[in-house]
């Protein structure tokens, strides 16, 4: 009876302390997941400029616009870019609530710093609408042949196509003096011809807006700060989704598209992870297997010949950078001058398996591949673990309890294996923590090295084709993975050890 | 008189017997640690005059009567003129083809190849002791002279491995003097905080505890949010520029920060806000270092530094120096824990001296030992960090050369083996010093631990 109440009373405060993990479990993903955001929404260029642009590229100025408008609405759409960043922003006084509205990511920049600048929205948001009315005039603006009677038409379509390209840069440019220049630029442009006087009128506001920016100038507001709350968000949509028109969020295993081939992230992932997953779990449990009988052999012929080379061994191979390890191996054994005895890349052949192939088909077929990749994922920590074991068991061999076994007269294998080992084992669960997030930051060198079509080496391809979307879902799926390696082994040490208070 | 000269220095030696010098007569007997040190001296060395002496700019040269020093002068060129003629030559020190120039004396660095520079006649992978040819100024094939020798070999493009190599150190050794001297300012101070504070120990007046908030909101947006367009502009310009407007960032902040210390101080006497209240220092900041830890750093590494505008080196410094902290402030914590509870600091506690005192002058000297252990460590994992971000070509301009990326050039030609076996080499022995090194200052500062 009493023995239950005090198992009862275990397992209830074991229950407690593994909530408590939980608990900042939470706040570490949530972290993450703002970090990752962070990173994407910081990275340069334009993601709707880009996935137009790769659909279709070159032609005129002005037709070039006019038929990507639609497509750039629907990416906006798409990306939820057309939503406000965050749950809330700090912002001055001088701010509009609804900047976010304005799709575009350089005229979004030049109208913030225009405020910035100034501090007077009112005029600047006169300036910038008369701008676009502009510009759009001039877009659809096309001379009749009447009116190009006495000019050259190339000539003109040049010029009509120089007002164009200054209007719209001057739609991104935000420093005086080069926003003084294109003005001018266009007035001279604008003066040559006779026909372009409904322009010019148009024009002739934009500058007298321009100027009434610099009159009623109220930089003070910008001193003043203030707190904007939106309840749709980029980041709330990138968790949990717009509802299933375009993103399911994250939470729903949904990670956005793809900006280099355009499909789910999901999808590549979810094809990729299997083999990330399959090398570090492999890395680890190789690791646990060879390390726990060379430690504690050290240990327990402490001084001799065997534990002296044994620890150098294992400390150079701690200081081995594993990149140069995995080269090293591969210009010995994968190299046709040298010996050719396994191949150099990939995880299967390039035709892949046979058909029909069984699982140990498979596994036959693939050994070869795996044998460099897994040596190179696993030395290093094998390596910590034996050093850790080592100095572990050391401890453990010290303590009288021992001494009193080994002066019974019990045989030396069995106070080693049975009494020491046991309770040396704690320490080497315990850095599990250490081990796991090492092996899974370790592949993204390995699986690039021997291009093993894993998360990894994704990340590196993606890097290499600023494909944020999937570079923030790695990191945030290997965050994952990693706070889950620190609860497991924070549950296995609370599991093993009784001595634990779980406080 | 002999004897008594003796007496007198152990005497001497007994009075002033200090921590210090017992941690180095310990280190000095763990004979691998004590050799790394030397290692790592002469690496220091190295990397000090690596550009005097593998650089392709002659250290001394008479040419047409005029005395040049183009490795160690400032400026880049030198206008000669022809006595005869009058005609003027104008000589650029860094484009200029020293080793076909007839000048009267002229005196090589011991590695006469920068690692940036091409030599056309032995591109391709030349391998060091293979055949290496030299093309004189007559157009004359013949065997390379022993000054200009490619004594590591070349790679792809003819650039010399061994200068590579030697001025890949600077990059190493930076690396580790930067950002862990970044890890352990943030490291030290946040640890000193939670050990010394704790939870219970930091006692402030409500009303100051939430005006220090209000106005670390208010720092932020000064010094941050109405700077970021300026801040923004620091960061696409130059390395220089991001220090100074940070510089001028954090110096608005302490500004206000402090104004508002000293406000909450005077809102603290009013009625009930005068209420005592413990800060957690010690919770928030184990938090944050559990937070920081369960990070996958080497992804979160590589994806900051893929977004980077500019790919400079100094950003990967700055990065791993941000995000490697933890170990030096958990260390430190744990040793501050024991030495508040000491007599020493109660004593001093008692004779009123201001708590700042306290930390910086009194607990801090006596807890920095584990923090070193934590940095020799730190600077290793950090060399590593960042030769694998230039092996795999992430964040790393391509035109610095450091030991990563001559490694990776390795990996296109496996016949090329003096490319591979070299820098990792190099990376290999520096962690391992530095590793051996940790170990040793550990043995020695740990009085504990000795058996």
């Amino acid at each position: 009876m009493q023995k239950q109440c005090i198992l009862c009373g275990k397992i209830s405060r074991m229950f407690r302390y593994i909530l408590k993990r939980i608990f900042i479990f939470i706040p570490t993903l949530i972290i993450i997941t703002l970090l990752g955001f962070l990173i994407s929404i910081n990275a340069p260029g334009d993601p709707v400029e880009r996935m137009v642009s790769s659909a279709q590229s070159g032609g005129e100025v002005g037709t070039q616009s006019v038929s990507q408008m639609k497509d750039k609405l629907f990416w906006r759409k798409k990306l939820g870019l057309d939503l406000p960043v965050f749950y809330f922003s700090v912002t001055s006084y001088a701010y509009p609530d609804t900047l976010y509205k304005i799709g575009d990511k350089p005229e979004r920049e030049a109208l913030s710093r225009l405020i910035s600048n100034h501090g007077n929205w009112n005029a600047i948001e006169q300036y910038h609408n008369s701008l676009i009315r502009f510009c759009d005039a001039q877009l659809f603006f096309r001379p009749d042949t009447n009116q190009l009677k006495g000019y050259e038409t190339n000539k003109v379509i040049e010029d009509l196509n120089q007002i164009k390209f200054e209007a719209l840069s001057l739609k991104a440019s935000y420093e005086e003096v080069l926003m003084q220049a294109k003005i001018d630029k266009i007035q001279t442009i604008l003066s040559k011809y006779s026909f372009l006087n409904d322009s010019k009128r148009l024009f002739d506001q934009v500058v007298s807006d321009h100027q009434n920016i610099k009159n009623t100038e109220s930089k003070w507001k910008n001193y003043i700060p203030k707190i904007a709350f939106y309840k749709n968000n980029q980041y709330h949509r990138w968790l949990f989704g717009d509802g299933g028109e375009f993103s399911k969020g994250i939470i729903r295993g949904d990670f956005g598209t793809s900006y280099v081939t355009k499909q789910p992230i999901s999808e590549v992932i979810y094809s990729k992870i299997g083999w990330s997953l399959f090398f570090t779990l492999l890395s680890v449990i190789l690791a646990y297997f060879v390390s726990i009988p060379i430690g504690v052999k050290a240990a327990a012929n402490r001084g001799s010949r065997f534990d002296k080379s044994s620890s150098i061994v294992l400390f150079m191979l701690y200081s081995m950078p594993s990149f140069w390890l995995a080269t090293l191996l591969l210009m010995t054994f994968a190299n046709p001058d040298v010996f050719h005895w396994l191949p150099a890349s990939g995880v299967k052949p390039a035709t892949g398996y046979p058909e029909g192939a069984g699982l140990f088909e498979k596994i036959k077929i693939s050994f070869p591949y795996i044998i460099l990749p897994a040596i190179c994922y696993t030395y290093s920590s094998f390596a910590f673990l034996s050093r850790t074991m080592r100095v572990s068991m050391i401890e453990i061999v010290g303590q009288d309890y021992i001494r009193t076994a080994k002066a019974k007269g019990l045989p030396e294998n069995k106070v080693i294996w049975k009494h020491a080992f046991r309770n040396s084992l704690l320490p080497i669960i315990t850095v599990f923590a250490n081990i796991f997030p090492a092996a899974i930051g370790g592949s993204v060198i390995l699986e690039s090295i021997f291009t093993i079509p894993g998360m990894g080496s994704e990340a590196i391809f993606a890097i290499q084709n600023n494909n944020y979307p999937m570079i923030i879902a790695i990191l945030t799926i290997t965050g994952f993975l990693t706070l889950v390696g620190y609860l497991i082994s924070d549950i296995l040490y609370a599991l093993v050890d009784p001595r634990i208070s779980y406080k | 008189m002999e004897e008594l000269k003796k007496d007198i220095s152990i005497e001497e030696s007994k009075a002033d017997f200090s921590f210090r010098k017992y941690a180095w007569t310990q280190f000095k007997k763990n004979k691998p640690a004590y050799y790394s040190y030397k290692v790592l001296v002469f690496l220091a060395i190295i990397a000090i005059i690596a550009p005097f002496i593998a650089t392709d700019q002659p250290l001394y040269c008479k040419y047409k009567g005029v005395n040049m020093f183009p490795a160690f002068s400032f400026s880049n060129n030198c206008e000669i003129k022809d006595p005869a003629t009058g005609a003027i030559e104008n000589i650029q020190y860094d484009i200029a083809d020293w080793k076909h120039m007839e000048a009267e004396t002229i005196i090589f660095a011991p590695i006469a190849y920068s690692p940036n520079k091409t030599d056309y006649d032995n591109a391709d992978y030349v391998s060091p002791g293979g055949k290496q040819i030299f093309i004189t100024a007559e157009g004359e094939e013949m065997e390379i002279p022993a000054k200009f020798r490619h004594w590591l070999g070349t790679n792809k493009a003819g650039e010399d491995v061994l200068s590579g190599l030697i001025n890949g150190t600077r990059v190493s050794l930076t690396i580790g003097i930067l950002s862990m001297g970044i890890a352990s300012l943030i490291g030290i101070l946040l640890g000193a905080m939670a050990g010394y504070f704790g939870d219970k120990k930091l006692q402030t007046t409500r009303g100051s505890f939430w005006t220090f908030i209000i106005g670390l909101f208010f720092a932020f947006y000064y010094a941050f949010i109405m700077r970021s367009f300026e801040l923004a502009d620091g960061f696409a310009t130059s390395s220089l520029s991001i220090l100074i407007q940070l510089f001028i960032s954090i110096f608005i902040f302490t500004l206000i920060s402090f104004v508002f210390y000293w406000l909450g101080k005077l809102v603290g006497k009013i009625g009930f806000l005068s209420h005592k209240v413990f800060i957690p220092v010690d919770s928030i900041i184990s938090r944050a270092i559990e937070i920081l830890i369960s990070m996958p750093l080497l992804i979160l590494i590589i994806s900051v530094a893929a977004i980077a505008k500019e790919k400079s080196i100094v950003n990967i410094m700055i990065i791993i120096g941000l995000t490697s902290w933890t170990g030096i402030a958990r260390l430190t914590r744990a040793e501050f824990l024991r030495i508040s509870n000491l007599e020493y600091i109660q004593a001093a506690k008692s004779m009123g001296f201001k708590e700042f005192r306290i930390i910086f002058k009194h607990a801090l000297p006596n807890a920095l030992a584990p923090a070193l252990v934590a940095i020799a460590f730190g600077v290793a994992s950090a060399i590593l960090t960042e030769s694998a971000l230039s092996f795999l070509g992430v964040g790393v301009p391509p035109t610095t050369v450091t030991w990563g990326s001559l490694l990776n050039a390795g990996r296109e030609q496996f016949s090329a083996w003096w490319l591979v076996v070299f820098p990792g080499l190099a990376i290999f022995v520096t962690v391992t010093i530095y590793n051996l090194l940790g170990e040793g200052l550990r043995d020695a500062l740990d009085p504990r631990l000795k058996k």
